[in-house]
């Protein structure tokens, strides 16, 4: 699957939270130039669906800072914050949603095809991101194998902590697999497996 | 009985590094207002005043703010880059006044108080890249001028050849103003690429036209250029061998052959000589004036909200055709056009769409999938072309 440009954002839908009418007109005419769809949600009712959205248009200043609102913004959907105040207690509300981007107020229409842009990079970037410290965390937790494999090897086949590391290494690549795959297969087997051919 | 004059503010750089266009601009400029003035169908006149920024482009604001605070005008007809644009729409943003912008530009921009009449992208770049694609080829060698228009151009450009299986083989730019181009000229005859894209402007464009075509006589070749913004004052400017072949798209060129189009060129040599030649910068700059005359017309008064009302969906029978204003983005719908450049300083047209098509400044329409074909496949040479388009010669 070739993953959207952030560039291009026709086709994509915004949900918009925001309530100052003369905003709203400048932003649903600017999005519909660009070929976006939208809806809105009013600030107070606060419907935020849970597919569908590619993005949302949040008036920061439509929602106050002591409510329990934020939870139900806080989605992988890259948020957009228009802002107006600009006060220290607001800013740091805002910075717990972690906004993709932002706009000041009044809205103009230029300004938003950069945020759009923006925000949908942050949210590529953003999942790409989590997608590899995950990977990552998954390597620490088999730091225990790996070195249980190394042991293996040390003493079955009496090398060094280095060269059975390598030989390690080595089989993995020849065998297409992960270093921490091999590890468990070797202290699952107690061996080396014996592979004829190679696996994809 | 004396007519009410409404003041209008003129501002293009007849100094500095793009005097050539702006006193092209203006000069239509006055014409349009000389004939507003003189016409029994407008109950108004128009009052010019002239700002030369020189082609500085801090010197484009303060000429808007002397026009709005000085004398009082409500809109403005000028500019030519982008750069100068930019830095007038937070003033006519602010004071709410209306710029009338001639030239086309590389589009993504969408102001409430500019009325854009040059055409945008999907009017220029992306039907000579389509042409480029069926009958020419699919790899292409660029040389621009290292600014925005280049930049963006060859960008649409490149996701254009991609979808299509080809590829950009060189972009080389060329600061503005730069006539250094022998290396690039050197390089494109040792790799003799089967298209040249040329994003050049001025004089670098004026240099490298005169160069390649020298050097590919030469060498006994000769490679297709395309360009979107070749106009006829310039091929005087390039010379006469140099300046014929170059594949153009554009919204006007003097040739096209239309009532209109053809009184309006006798009204320009009678008034400005019977050598010299309209640019679509001059015609635009003449249609803006007569939209902003028009509009004013029908909305009975020259306030900014009401005319900007009136000019929505008001087709006028422009030199280069139908041309109105879409109100969903204060673009012009106008003709796209193909044509090669001819001796005589003249472009013969070869393509046109049948009705003018919806401006699409940012490209949200394009469909960059559909475009083309892999050159692998064997095609149709007009299946992509959109149904409403047609061939004229």
């Amino acid at each position: 699957m070739t993953r959207p440009s952030p560039f291009s954002v026709r086709g994509r839908h915004a949900l918009t939270i925001m309530r100052d009418e003369r905003d709203l007109t400048i932003l649903r005419r600017q999005l519909g130039r660009l070929g976006m769809s939208v809806t809105g949600t009013d600030p107070e009712a606060l419907v935020v669906p849970s597919t569908g959205i590619d993005v949302i248009v949040l008036d920061a200043d439509s929602i106050p800072i002591k409510s329990d609102s934020a939870p139900q913004l806080k989605t992988s959907v890259p948020v957009i914050a228009l802002i107006g105040t600009e006060t220290p207690s607001r800013l740091k509300w805002l910075l717990d949603l972690q906004p993709a981007s932002f706009l000041i107020k009044p809205l103009r229409s230029a300004g938003l095809y950069t945020a759009l842009v923006v925000a949908f990079d942050c949210a590529q970037r953003r999942s790409d991101e989590a997608t590899h410290v995950e990977k990552l965390e998954d390597r620490i937790r088999a730091r225990r194998v790996v070195f249980g494999a190394v042991l293996q090897l040390m003493r079955s086949h009496g090398l060094c902590e280095d060269d059975a590391f390598t030989l390690i290494r080595q089989t993995a690549m020849r065998h297409r697999t992960t270093v921490e795959q091999l590890s468990a297969d070797i202290i699952a087997l107690g061996g080396m497996p014996n592979r004829g051919r190679r696996t994809a | 009985m004396t007519k009410p004059s409404i003041p209008l503010g003129l501002v293009f750089s007849r100094s500095g590094p793009y005097a050539m266009m702006g006193r092209e601009m203006e000069k239509s400029a006055l014409m349009a207002v000389e004939e507003v003035n003189q016409s029994e169908v407008f109950d108004f006149t128009f009052t010019p005043h002239l700002r030369d920024p020189g082609g500085v482009v801090p010197a484009y604001h303060a000429a808007c703010e002397d026009l709005i605070r000085s004398e009082g005008v409500e809109h403005i007809v000028g500019c030519y880059t982008s750069a100068s644009r930019k830095q007038v729409i937070p003033i006519v943003e602010r004071t709410e006044r209306l710029l009338w912008h001639p030239a086309r530009y590389e589009g993504f921009e969408s102001s409430d108080n500019v009325i854009y009449v040059g055409a945008a992208p999907n009017h220029t770049v992306v039907p000579l890249v389509r042409h480029m694609l069926e009958h020419i080829a699919i790899d292409v060698f660029c040389a621009g001028s290292n600014y925005v228009w280049t930049w963006e151009t060859n960008r649409v450009l490149r996701e254009l050849v991609a979808s299509a299986g080809g590829r950009l083989l060189a972009e080389r730019l060329l600061e503005l103003g730069d006539t250094s181009v022998d290396h690039i000229v050197t390089e494109i005859i040792d790799r003799k690429p089967p298209a040249v894209f040329n994003t050049l402007v001025g004089e670098s464009s004026y240099a490298f036209m005169r160069a390649l075509h020298a050097a590919s006589v030469r060498a006994e070749i000769s490679i297709p250029m395309l360009s979107c913004s070749l106009c006829e004052p310039e091929l005087e400017m390039i010379g006469p061998a140099a300046s014929v072949g170059c594949i153009t798209s554009s919204a006007y060129f003097e040739s096209i052959d239309g009532a209109a189009n053809r009184a309006f060129v006798t009204r320009w040599k009678a008034r400005h000589g019977s050598d010299s030649h309209v640019s679509v910068d001059s015609q635009s700059t003449y249609v803006c004036i007569m939209l902003l005359a028009r509009a004013i017309r029908r909305a009975g008064s020259s306030d900014v909200a009401a005319v900007r009302r009136a000019a929505a969906n008001d087709p006028y029978e422009s030199p280069q055709g139908p041309v109105w204003v879409d109100p969903d983005n204060n673009h012009c719908f106008l003709t796209p056009r193909l044509a090669r450049s001819v001796d005589g300083c003249q472009f013969e047209i070869f393509w046109e769409a049948d009705a003018p098509e919806r401006p699409d400044p940012y490209l949200s329409n394009l469909d960059f999938d559909s475009l083309g074909a892999k050159p692998d496949k064997q095609r149709d040479a007009t299946a992509s072309w959109p149904t409403h388009l047609r061939v004229v010669k």
